[in-house]
């Protein structure tokens, strides 16, 4: 089973905090204009940030995958704990995915694509750029070796 | 191959007319500025000369050929387009005439593939007879088998003969089709009905006796909402047999035909390659009277998903015996014997319920005590559902559950409406496990097989609702094992029935093979011409799959006893 990268979660806080702040922005604005006290919209946002560090933590601490020899497996979620199993036979394309703030913490995501209408895009967040790539590689590989025609 | 010479005529007829429409509405709206009726004329008869003109424009780019290996279509008037879509990937042809198309002998052709919410190809219009040509080329093409060409057109001498080819798997009896009509209710009348009512209140309002006694305004009132109820009916009725109006299904050796349609006909194939689940549905009051529905899901968008859930094969009503028929000739499967979820669970649903009704009844009593009538008003009244949760815990439980059959996952839920979804093991795409903080605490989990269908996107997924933890776990893994070998199976059949065919049209192996190996590679070769990827790169991979994935697997058709 391998775990995702610990700066992953520097990602997950950080998108908590900007969640919080935009939140308490909004509400410390519609405060002062109805003249009532700030006190409950910056303490909802110190509330956010505190779900959202302890969410982080804890989502780092339930993720899960691995790449077997036929079927990527994957174990997350906090309040509701999903496991997902993706058969190799299974996957039409993968993408490895950086986005500016990746790029910023240097990290990536590989995200698989299955003709399911659920499963439709498993994505496999807080990899390193190049466990990313070399991630799509591998499952390039594989998913030729296994017959592709299957797929739908 | 161009489009019917009718279709111009037509095409622009229905283009004008839609834009005289607008035409007229904008005026309507500028009708201070005044139009006369000579302009208005001009105007008209300019639009018409344009569309004319783009619609002839329209016909002479338009282009589809049928190629060994795709179907290709140019169109496009100002921006070009050309598209090429592999016979492979084609989950259905549909063909659609309205009544007026009917008349003047046009139909539209819409192929479908799998992914992507809109349809692949649209032509509009051929001729009937070239309709079901495409939709018999492209079925034997599909096939891969190119030679016999010349016979299967010789086949065709009308266009009704190829209407009675194939054995009939359904055909609604008029009984039938009257209860469908009865059993149906669209729901989007009411909605109108309020939508035009609430904005011709201020009209209405001066009708209605404000003065009148309290009485009479709930007599009118409920005579609205009756009405309004009957006409819902009627109109869901209506559209029902328009509908489904000469439903049937048959069946050829690898495709199942459906008709439908009273003012537009509906038809189409769905190869049972192609078909992802099948879903049969009843409610209480049809399992008293032995009736149900059933669906087959496809992947792709289907057609006539404006009246309702979108699919194209559903029998709207049936006799239970003759669905469950139906069921097994379209993908044979044992009757399933559920496991239902454990026992305890139905605490679960009783302390759910217990919940529901005291949150309700709290509310009740909230309100009543906010306008001080906690005397007057019943608040106390949905308490007495807790004599019946018990009862409800249970239905809920005994409707729940899973069966894994020789070739099928069945899953069945819900007791007002009922759904028993049947997914071959080889259609499973991804095998979902997923727990609720609140499924944790009793030990339970949901696994859902997740297929390409339609409508599962709806979330209405095969799924096995609040198991056993361990059960839970152990259904993932055999789903993922089963559609592994079920994956292989079907790869070994199709690699043993292939090749023969290959070789006697084929001149390049000479004499009958006598070693599996010159099967093998053959059918190598066939699958390639069947996928249309490059020839070049592929049947090496290929063969190292065959070596170097996993020799346990029965995967390995090297290891085929045959």
């Amino acid at each position: 089973m391998n775990k995702l990268h610990p700066r992953i979660r520097v990602v997950w806080i950080v998108r908590a905090i900007v969640l919080a702040a935009v939140v308490g922005a909004i509400g410390v604005a519609v405060a002062t204009v109805f003249e009532v006290s700030t006190v409950i919209p910056v303490g909802l946002a110190v509330l956010l940030v505190g779900v959202g560090v302890v969410h982080a933590i804890l989502r780092y601490r339930n993720w899960r995958y691995v790449v077997g020899d036929d079927a990527i497996y994957l174990e997350r979620g906090v309040f509701t704990e999903v496991r997902t199993e993706v058969p190799l036979v299974r996957i039409q394309h993968v993408d490895s995915r950086r986005s500016a703030f990746d790029r910023l913490v240097g990290l990536a995501s590989t995200v698989v694509y299955t003709a399911g209408s659920r499963g439709a895009d498993v994505t496999i967040p807080g990899l390193t750029p190049t466990d990313a790539d070399g991630l799509r590689k591998r499952l390039k590989t594989l998913v030729i070796d296994t017959d592709g025609e299957d797929a739908v | 191959m161009k489009l019917a010479p009718r279709s111009v005529p037509y095409r622009a007829l229905q283009k004008s007319t839609s834009l005289a429409i607008t035409a007229v509405f904008i005026a309507s709206i500028g009708s201070e500025i005044g139009f006369g009726g000579t302009q208005l004329l001009l105007g008209g008869l300019g639009i018409l000369i344009v569309t004319v003109g783009y619609e002839v424009a329209y016909y002479q780019r338009f282009r589809y050929d049928l190629t060994g290996d795709t179907l290709d279509i140019r169109s496009g008037v100002f921006s070009r387009r050309e598209r090429e879509i592999p016979y492979g990937r084609i989950q259905n042809v549909d063909i659609t005439r309205n009544v007026l198309q009917r008349l003047v002998g046009l139909s539209a052709v819409n192929i479908e593939t799998a992914g992507g919410g809109s349809t692949e190809a649209v032509m509009q219009y051929v001729t009937p007879f070239e309709a079901k040509r495409l939709q018999q080329e492209i079925r034997r093409l599909k096939k891969g088998d190119t030679e016999q060409r010349s016979e299967v057109l010789d086949d065709q001498s009308g266009v009704d003969a190829s209407d009675d080819q194939g054995e009939v798997l359904f055909e609604i009896a008029p009984s039938e089709l009257a209860l469908a009509g009865v059993l149906s209710f669209d729901p989007r009348v009411p909605g109108l009905i309020i939508a035009v009512f609430t904005g011709s209140i201020p009209f209405v309002s001066p009708i209605i006796p404000i003065e009148a006694p309290t009485l009479v305004l709930v007599g009118i009132l409920i005579v609205l909402v009756a009405g309004g109820i009957a006409l819902a009916w009627v109109v869901g009725a209506v559209s029902a047999v328009i509908n489904y109006w000469g439903f049937r299904l048959t069946r050829s050796d690898d495709e199942l035909r459906y008709e439908r349609g009273l003012l537009q006909r509906y038809s189409g194939t769905i190869p049972f390659d192609k078909i992802q689940a099948i879903t049969i549905s009843d409610n209480p009051l049809k399992r008293r009277t032995g009736y149900a529905t059933l669906a087959v899901e496809t992947a792709g968008y289907s057609p006539g998903q404006a009246n309702g859930r979108g699919s194209e094969a559903a029998v709207p009503i049936a006799s239970r015996d003759r669905v469950k028929r139906l069921a097994n000739e379209i993908s044979p499967y044992d009757r399933p014997q559920f496991n239902r979820p454990p026992k305890r669970i139905r605490r679960r649903y009783l302390v759910r319920y217990l919940l529901a009704l005291g949150v309700l009844t709290a509310v009740l009593y909230g309100a009543a005590a906010w306008f001080n009538a906690t005397g007057e008003v019943p608040w106390y009244l949905p308490a007495v559902g807790v004599l019946l949760t018990p009862f409800a815990a249970h239905y809920k439980w005994l409707h729940r559950g899973y069966w894994l059959g020789e070739n099928h996952l069945s899953t069945r839920d819900g007791f007002w409406s009922r759904e028993t979804k049947l997914v071959a093991y080889y259609r499973i795409q991804t095998v979902i496990d997923r727990r609720t903080l609140f499924q944790r605490r009793w030990n339970v989990a949901t696994v859902i097989a997740d297929t390409a269908g339609s409508l599962s996107i709806l979330g209405t997924d095969a799924a096995a609702v609040d198991i056993d933890d361990d059960d839970a776990e152990k259904l993932r893994e055999e789903l993922t094992s089963r559609l592994r070998t079920a994956l292989a199976d079907r790869r070994k059949q199709r690699r043993n029935r292939t090749p023969f065919e290959w070789l006697e049209d084929s001149t390049t192996v000479s004499g009958s093979p006598e070693s599996d190996q010159v099967v093998e590679e053959s059918s190598q070769t066939v699958d390639d011409e069947d996928d249309t990827e490059t020839d070049t790169v592929d049947p090496d991979q290929d063969t190292d799959s065959d070596t170097s994935s996993t020799g346990t697997q029965d995967s390995n058709p090297d290891s085929n006893p045959d």
